[in-house]
């Protein structure tokens, strides 16, 4: 067994390497100025297309958006021939998929299917896309759908994270606005899509990519014959504002009461992804939070236990980007792990990455190249993002080279250029009320807001600030409250005045609270409840209410629980 | 429990009538290329099979150990789920932690998941390491470093988990009660994650046992598709495990059920679910019987896509529904068939119920249509195709064929058997195992009254904050949020949030961070 444990005792070399054989492509360009790129790729009977347009998100009108997400999702549900139903069946009967999407920067209408159907599947995305035709129920539908996920949207973490690090990074610039409301759901007609599609969705604003099991010339030919009638129209270059500089480090607390975890985002301005200086950033990213062998990780998870998994993100799109470190952290450790957050930050900025860290950081990102070019999903997502982003043609030839050739002295550069602590927006979606002192330390310029987004008053007042509670506001309120299930709990809120300002209790079937950490701001009341277990033990809860005169309105939150609404009046 | 809807390729299709009447070559039969594939079996009993494809220099390992939650004794649940998270705590030769690290810096990604039928971990890498791959899950094959210490952190990391992905999330825990009722044997009835009580419970000697008993190779299959050369694989893979001991044949499990699930219908109350939604539940027949593709088909035809009978009806027909879904959870034992659906404020439950059960009964009574069947053998076919592009896919489905048939041609051939399925024995499938009233009903009930109890069971005393333990790496992707995914995230319980569809390929390119796509970790 000696002879086995000896070459067991260490990591194998690896084989000789093997080479990766990139596709080539055929390229044209209609005299409409539809550009087309055709990768022929006979290993299996499989095809697929995408269809891109150099319009996203952002060029949403600004009174209406969401409207370009809501284009997308609209054109297969109908077109001049075809009903939804109609295309949904066609596609199924095929086995295929059909469909669009949006992002930021860019529309995309993607198909795939066998080869053997590959000339339907390609008549059918040229039906949807030249000539949908927006029914009005469907546009209907789709606007009651997605008031729908807005709702459930607003009671994640991680989508209240986003939206406000939208908002505060890139300010006037369209980037900054990641959801419609329900009001421009509601303005957004039928006309305005049917308008903007005609103006934005033509030829020369758009990239056609087939990769698969096909002819590069028959297929050319079809897509003349499919697409050659297609109008060009004149379209503006982009024109956004800049987004806003930051001079100092502030933090926007988005208050959910009661939450367990602290969803931490550090966000200084980035690149954009045509930068010359992606490459030193994407290895200076790799070290520090690409994945788990990185800085953050190592730091916050494997060393302090704060946390599932902390990580940088390299967010750069075609007009602006950021650069963040993020992370889920438990409550009680929301100062310790912006602590290490800073400490990382500031490192990679002023000291030079190891030479391990440079060469790990390099072996896995041209290590994980090939794999994610397995696939004719793979290749042709990377395709779509070198047009849409206007990347070199030869980028994938040239990528792991690119990568080969940074150097840890351009790393620091980039880190210190964009890495800017002093600088840097912190975005917390957590329990106000815990991480307000533990974020003291680290900014003076703090502002709440409430998960709808709306600014709102410091969790918890010192007593030196308490105002002197009207007198309309102390006594007893009887309260009805309302569970999820209709059901009705009676309570009675009892309101007392004392030294350090207001405080009291609330009695109910659920058990007794003592108030802890009134807040009173006009007639809007906040406090922490404390529901007494016995033992010793105490579990606690959020309880808001609006006043007005004699009545009071208001909500009461559990941890992790939807809020339980309450009416009441005072006895 | 591990939901799986894959189905093997298909082979025939035939044409429907096509709207735009366009001339369209009809293929009497549809070839599946070929998946060349070598096998053996070393002395120690490990079956390996190699599948060499040189298309792109990656390879894909996977080891896959006979040991799942089925596996598990009463008192003793959830030990399958913690060796997961056990192996990746060190061997003799890997220090703690250190599997991941090897396999990032090597430039590879990796995951593992537990089902009630087996336990797998799995790698892709560059081809030419090849051999960090085997040396990795040799060491842990044979010298795992079960020790107190790791026991404890990984319990740990288990209640994490658990929090995190059941406790935290609405609707999830629903499923794991609906087995309890779907089930009456208790090693099919419970969960993978187990039970907190078993596991604090579980002594070192315990796990060493569990250990010994089921991580052996004469219990596990290796397979290896990719970039590689066959001589020198196969001498790597002798030189790395040849000297594994093999261990005495673990005992057999009892996994029968009696037949009827007695009609049930149960409320849950689930303190976040913000709305009230409902799951149904069958019984159904074992994997790759007859009843079972058949009713594996149904299911495509009920719930899997926009073209879908449910869909149509409450999504687009009568806009009730938020959501409706479904799996089939593929078992060697008796299986099951769910169906999730979430109303949408001001829709009563009960009509949403009736409208699925008349679905079911119309499907029962007059079967699929010619359509209908088309597209079935169409979806079969394109899945098929389209999931061989992956090493991974293939490195894993082989294994399975292996591990439970000891047929690894079964990824070639399967495609057949589904491909023969008749309409009328869809019909009839539906009829016997759907269209009746053994099923379970559970009324999922948002109730923030319990929230106020749990929330005291889980009060932790002051002073006493535990850390989040250790829980498996994650490999980012910064446009997706942490889903109960295989595909998407690190080691995890397979699937036991909603029913999962396969991997769709082609979904919509949305991505929420533009340059954040696949080369941009």
């Amino acid at each position: 067994m000696s002879t086995q444990q000896d070459f067991r005792q260490q990591p194998p070399p690896p084989l000789p390497a093997r080479h990766l054989q990139l596709p080539s492509a055929t390229e044209a360009r209609l005299s409409n100025g539809l550009a087309v790129v055709i990768v022929e790729d006979r290993r299996l009977p499989l095809v697929s297309y995408r269809l891109s347009f150099r319009t996203g998100d952002a060029h949403d009108p600004p009174e209406l958006p969401g409207l370009t997400e809501m284009l997308t999702g609209l054109l297969t549900e109908g077109t001049e021939s075809l009903s939804s139903r109609e295309i949904a069946d066609e596609i199924a009967r095929m086995g295929a998929t059909l469909s669009a999407g949006a992002n930021s920067d860019y529309s995309t209408v993607a198909a795939s299917s066998l080869s053997r159907f590959g000339d339907q599947v390609l008549e059918l995305l040229a039906d949807v896309t030249l000539r949908p035709s927006f029914p009005e129920n469907e546009v209907a539908l789709a606007r009651q759908n997605t008031k729908e996920s807005l709702r459930q949207q607003r009671a994640q973490p991680s989508f209240l994270a986003t939206e406000m690090v939208s908002r505060c990074m890139f300010g006037q610039h369209p980037y900054s606005v990641i959801a419609p409301t329900p009001e421009s759901l509601d303005a957004t007609s039928r006309d305005r899509l049917i308008e903007f599609h005609r103006s934005q969705f033509v030829p020369n604003n758009a990239v056609f990519i087939i990769v698969g099991d096909v002819h590069a010339e028959s297929v050319l030919k079809r897509i003349e014959r499919l697409f050659g009638q297609w109008e060009p129209a004149g379209t503006v270059a982009d024109d956004f504002p800049a987004p806003p500089a930051h001079t100092s480090r502030s933090a926007r607390i988005v208050d959910r009461p009661g939450s367990a975890q602290s969803n931490i985002v550090i966000a200084n301005l980035g690149i954009t992804r045509m930068n010359p200086d992606y490459f030193p950033m994407l290895l200076m990213h790799t070290v520090l939070g690409a994945n788990a062998s990185s800085r953050l990780f190592m730091n916050l998870r494997e060393d302090k236990g704060y946390t599932y998994g902390a990580y940088s993100n390299l967010d750069a799109r075609r007009s602006a980007g950021t650069f963040r470190a993020s992370a889920e952290v438990r409550t009680p450790v929301t100062g310790d792990s912006l602590k290490e957050f800073f400490y990382e930050l500031e490192r990679i900025r002023s000291q030079p990455v190891s030479q391990k860290e440079i060469t790990d950081a390099k072996a896995f990102l041209t290590g994980v190249f090939p794999i994610r070019l397995e696939t004719q999903e793979g290749l042709i997502d990377q395709l779509v993002q070198i047009r849409m982003f206007g990347l070199p043609e030869n980028y994938l030839d040239t990528y792991r080279d690119k990568v080969q050739a940074v150097t840890v002295e351009q790393i620091r550069e980039v880190a210190e250029r964009y890495v800017k602590p002093d600088q840097a927006t912190i975005v917390i979606v957590g329990d106000g009320i815990q991480i307000e002192e533990q974020i003291a330390p680290y900014t003076d310029d703090v502002t709440f807001f409430n998960t709808a987004g709306k600014p709102k008053s410091r969790p918890s007042l010192t007593p030196k600030n308490v105002v002197r509670a009207p007198q309309n506001i102390v006594g007893n309120w009887q309260l009805e409250i309302q569970t999820p299930l209709g059901q009705t709990i009676p309570a009675t809120l009892i309101l007392e005045e004392a030294e350090t300002g207001l405080t009291g209790r609330v009695e109910s079937e659920m058990g007794d609270a003592d108030l802890l950490t009134v807040n009173l701001d006009g007639q809007s009341l906040a406090a922490t409840l404390a529901f007494d277990m016995g033992a010793g033990e105490t579990v606690e809860a959020q309880i808001s209410g609006e006043l007005s005169g004699e009545q009071i309105q208001g909500s009461i939150i559990l941890q992790n629980s939807p809020p339980l609404t309450f009416t009441g009046s005072k006895q | 429990m591990s939901v799986s809807c894959v189905r093997p390729p298909i082979g025939t299709s035939t044409p429907g009538k096509h709207l735009r009447r366009i001339e369209n070559q009809v293929a009497e039969s549809f070839q599946l290329p070929s998946t060349p594939l070598q096998q053996f079996t070393l002395a120690n009993g490990l079956r390996v099979i190699l599948n060499r494809d040189q298309s792109v220099p990656v390879v894909s390992v996977a080891v896959y150990y006979d040991v799942g939650s089925r596996n598990e004794k009463e008192g003793r649940t959830g030990f399958a789920h913690l060796f997961e998270h056990m192996m990746f705590q060190g061997s003799e030769n890997v220090p703690k932690a250190a599997h991941f690290q090897y396999i990032f810096n090597a430039g590879g990604t990796m995951n593992g998941t537990t089902s009630t039928e087996r336990t797998n971990y799995f790698e892709t890498l560059p081809a030419n390491q090849l051999p960090l791959a085997l040396w990795l899950e040799s060491d842990r094959m044979c010298s795992l470093k079960v020790t107190q210490e790791n026991l404890d952190n990984q319990r740990n990391a288990v209640q994490e988990e658990k929090r995190l992905r059941y406790d935290n999330q609405p609707y999830v825990n629903a499923f794991l009660r609906i087995n309890e009722l779907i089930f009456k044997n208790p090693a099919n009835a419970h969960s993978t994650i187990g039970s907190m009580e078993d596991l604090d419970a579980a002594t070192i000697d315990d796990i060493r046992e569990f250990f010994r008993i089921y991580y052996a190779p004469n219990n596990a299959v290796l397979t290896i598709s990719g970039d590689f050369e066959e001589q020198e694989t196969r001498a790597l893979v002798e030189k790395y495990f040849a000297e594994i001991p093999s261990q005495p044949r673990p005992p057999a499990v009892d996994v029968s059920e009696p037949e009827e699930v007695a009609a049930t219908e149960e409320s849950f109350p689930d303190q976040l679910a913000p709305a009230p939604a409902f799951v149904l539940g069958w019984k159904i027949p074992a994997r790759r019987t007859q009843e079972f593709y058949a009713l594996s088909l149904a299911s495509d035809l009920l719930f899997e896509g926009d073209s879908s009978r449910l869909y149509q009806k409450l999504v687009k027909g009568d806009e009730s529904v938020v959501s409706i879904q479904g799996g089939v959870d593929e078992r060697r034992g008796p299986s099951a068939l769910y169906i999730f659906a979430l109303p949408k404020p001001g829709f009563e439950p009960q009509a949403i119920r009736q409208q699925i059960f008349d679905e079911i009964k119309r499907l029962a009574t007059s079967g699929p249509s010619e359509g209908e069947m088309e597209k079935l053998r169409n979806s079969l076919c394109n899945d098929s195709v389209r999931g061989r592009q992956s090493t991974m896919y293939r490195a894993q489905r082989i294994a399975e064929y292996a591990l439970y048939d000891d047929d690894p041609k079964l990824f070639d051939s399967e495609l057949d058997n589904y491909l023969s399925v008749t309409a009328q024995e869809i019909t009839n499938a539906v009829a016997r195992f759907l269209d009746v009233d053994n099923r379970v009903v559970l009324d999922i009930v948002p109730d923030a009254e319990r929230a106020l109890e749990s929330a005291q069971a889980s009060a932790q005393p002051p002073g006493e904050r535990r850390q989040p333990a250790a829980p498996a790496p994650q490999i980012p992707s910064p446009e997706s949020e942490q889903q109960i995914s295989p595909s998407n995230s690190e080691v995890v319980v397979a699937s036991s949030a909603h029913p999962e569809r396969p991997e769709q390929p082609a979904d919509p390119p949305k991505q929420t961070e533009p340059g954040s796509g696949p080369l941009h970790p």
